[in-house]
């Protein structure tokens, strides 16, 4: 992942709006889209994402299974979690494997871009182990 | 209490003329009996004073007859009295036992013995003999025996042939014993008396006992009839009908008595207008009790709505959160396009872009209208249960929208099995959808994170006087219901949960909506297993079904 390459998005939800959203908006992004867990896990099994912007609520496998398979696989992989819930808690113990921003819908998308910029020019991200002894 | 008064109302009259004639009856006999006692020894007394007189006569008469032994003489004696109607026989024996003469039966057997002794007799004497006698026929009769007296002189040779009016003082003269006089006398007419005497005592006891049955009777009546009417009464109050009095006849001790019933009945007639009086206010009262319960009871209902309308604000918030992160995502992005060039600039793939973008702003701003209103159809007050056509599927689904979050966040799945041919039906969405949250929200604390809560429906089709009905069945697998808190659940303030976390109404409340339904509400659970709630909500009749056979009669 050099400085100046093209970044990879994987954006994960079930909600077809905010898939779709995320992927126009994302411009000068290599952006995939899957629609749940399942097929997240199944996309990042075949590569490497720069950033995985994913929902928490979806049906089968939820988003804690994909940030946890994100982190533990690519350690390097940022993760933003974008949720309907305001709250942070929500995020639940997906907090725990090191995620670089919390996104409450609906955001703007300066929000959304100042986060993706953060989140990326990041040198490193805690990995879990050292996240969750910060956290304690 | 009529089939009791009734004969003891009898056995009083009864018994008071039975007791009455007996006396009279037993009075009536002693006297008569006495009255005939006295007559019998008074025809006694006659019949002997004139077979006295009759016996002594004809013995004075027979003396010369005997001396004689002038037989003629003496019958024509003997016809003279045995013409009275009661002598029976006359005989005349002489001293030697042998008959002189004689009429009437032939008494053999029944006379005396004769010669007749010197000592029975005494001579001189006017004592006549009696004796009783029961002949062989049962003809009763007495015998009257009397001796034939004569006085001899002792006359000296001398005085012989001298006139016999000097004899007295000449010579010394003895009275002789020559013969006896019998007369039977019958008792047959003193018993044809005694008899005709004891028929009319009988007679007149019986009229006297007749007459006093008679007059009882009036008198009893006169006495009773206040009672009766008196008891008659008590009937009527003891039905609860106090419009009649007891007619007040006379000034006696029953008419006190009538007067004072009467005056008890005007009280309690009082004192029960006063009881309805009150029973109406308290009718008022009821009515006006109930009023502010039933206001109450509404208020409950919308308060326990409202407590889930909050326990659903987060997922109301998320589910409008993803459309409206849509829509803010797309405006401000399309407008940053449009800021970004100017007009002449765009090109045809940028407006399809803009177009595109627009349009779903407008989709997701219909969902979101539609959430609203889903949520206010919810939340909306109503007094009554305003029914409207539903479809069972899609009010579970909207309710279940607003709480699949929170099931999300207690890491609970949700299985949705539903029945595509259940029919639409009357039903209010609020109120079901209240009752369906109250479940959902109850499986969710009663769940354990991982397990599931699975939702289905089933149509029961319609057979033969059972018109069908929808069932929904809300299934855990969490702690599951004692058998003892089974029973209780619908009961009003009733919950297992912390003080403060629950109203212990939701479920009473979603009893009384399904009720109000015509449906029905089940709990069936297995502690450490899980519980199902089956909802049962009946199928109207359907009239169309039968339209359409008709139609197809006419076709």
């Amino acid at each position: 992942m050099e400085g100046g390459a093209i970044k990879s998005i994987l954006v994960v939800d079930d909600e077809a709006i905010m898939r779709d959203f995320l992927f126009d908006v994302l411009e000068g992004f290599e952006v995939e889209k899957a629609s749940d867990g399942d097929e997240a896990i199944a996309k990042m099994k075949e590569k490497e994402f720069d950033l995985i912007i994913t929902d928490m609520k979806m049906p089968r496998v939820s988003g804690e299974e994909v940030v946890k398979f994100a982190r533990e696989t690519y350690p390097r992989s940022r993760v933003i979690v974008v949720s309907g819930y305001s709250s942070l808690a929500s995020v639940g113990t997906a907090l725990g494997y090191g995620i670089c921003a919390f996104l409450a819908k609906p955001f703007t998308i300066k929000q959304l871009r100042a986060e993706i910029d953060k989140s990326l020019s990041q040198k490193d991200v805690n990995p879990p182990g050292e996240s969750r002894r910060e956290n304690g | 209490m009529n089939p009791f008064n009734l004969p003891r109302k009898c056995a009083l009259r009864e018994k008071f003329v039975v007791v009455v004639s007996a006396v009279i009856v037993v009075s009536m006999l002693v006297i008569s009996g006495y009255l005939i006692k006295r007559q019998n020894e008074v025809f006694h007394q006659q019949l002997d004073k004139r077979g006295v007189a009759l016996i002594t006569n004809l013995a004075y008469n027979a003396e010369y007859g005997v001396i004689l032994e002038a037989e003629d003489e003496l019958e024509t004696l003997i016809k003279g009295v045995a013409m009275a109607d009661d002598v029976i026989y006359v005989t005349i024996v002489a001293a030697d036992g042998r008959t002189l003469a004689g009429t009437g039966k032939d008494l053999k057997g029944t006379v005396r013995q004769l010669p007749i002794k010197q000592e029975e007799l005494e001579v001189g004497s006017n004592k006549v003999q009696d004796k009783y006698f029961r002949a062989a026929d049962g003809a009763e009769f007495i015998e009257l025996a009397y001796p034939v007296q004569t006085q001899r002189k002792s006359v000296s040779k001398e005085n012989l042939g001298a006139v016999a009016g000097y004899s007295e003082e000449q010579g010394a003269t003895t009275t002789e014993i020559i013969g006896e006089v019998r007369i039977g006398l019958t008792l047959e007419n003193m018993h044809k008396e005694i008899v005709k005497s004891r028929t009319a005592a009988i007679l007149l006891t019986l009229m006297v006992v007749l007459s006093a049955i008679i007059i009882m009777t009036a008198f009893v009546r006169i006495i009773t009839r206040p009672i009766e009417s008196l008891v008659d009464v008590t009937d009527h109050i003891s039905k609860g009908d106090l419009s009649k009095t007891v007619d007040v006849m006379w000034k006696d001790e029953i008419g006190h008595l009538a007067e004072s019933f009467n005056r008890m009945i005007e009280s309690l007639k009082k004192s029960q207008d006063e009881i309805e009086e009150y029973n109406r206010t308290l009718e008022e009262k009821i009515i006006e009790r109930t009023k502010e319960l039933e206001d109450a009871q509404s208020q409950l209902v919308q308060s326990e709505k409202m407590a889930a309308v909050g326990q659903l604000a987060a997922g109301v918030a998320h589910e409008l959160n993803n459309p409206l992160g849509g829509i803010l995502g797309y405006a401000q992005f399309a407008l940053e396009k449009i800021q970004s060039k100017e007009i002449n600039e765009f090109t045809p793939k940028d407006i399809e872009s803009y177009k595109r973008y627009l349009s779903d702003i407008e989709n997701q701003s219909r969902r979101c209208k539609a959430i609203v209103r889903n949520l206010l159809k919810f939340s909306r007050t109503s007094q009554t249960l305003e029914l409207q056509e539903i479809e069972i599927n899609q009010v579970l689904d909207e309710t279940l929208s607003f709480l699949e979050h929170q099931l999300m966040m207690n890491q609970l799945s949700l299985k949705k099995m539903y029945d595509k041919t259940i029919p639409r039906t009357k039903g209010n969405p609020g109120q079901l959808q209240q009752v369906f949250t109250n479940i959902v929200i109850n499986a969710m604390h009663a769940s354990r994170p991982g397990s599931e809560i699975a939702i289905s429906t089933r149509w029961l089709p319609p057979l033969g006087e059972f018109s069908g009905a929808i069932e929904v069945a809300i299934a855990d697998e969490g702690i599951g219901i004692s058998e003892a808190n089974q029973k209780k659940i619908f009961e009003p303030f009733f919950t297992t949960k912390e003080v403060g976390k629950g109203t212990g109404l939701g479920l009473s409340v979603s009893y009384g909506i399904i009720k109000e339904h015509g449906g029905e509400i089940k709990v069936k659970s297995k502690p450490g297993e899980g519980t199902v709630f089956t909802i049962i909500l009946p199928l109207e009749k359907r009239s169309d079904s039968v339209e359409i056979i008709s139609n197809r009669q006419g076709v």
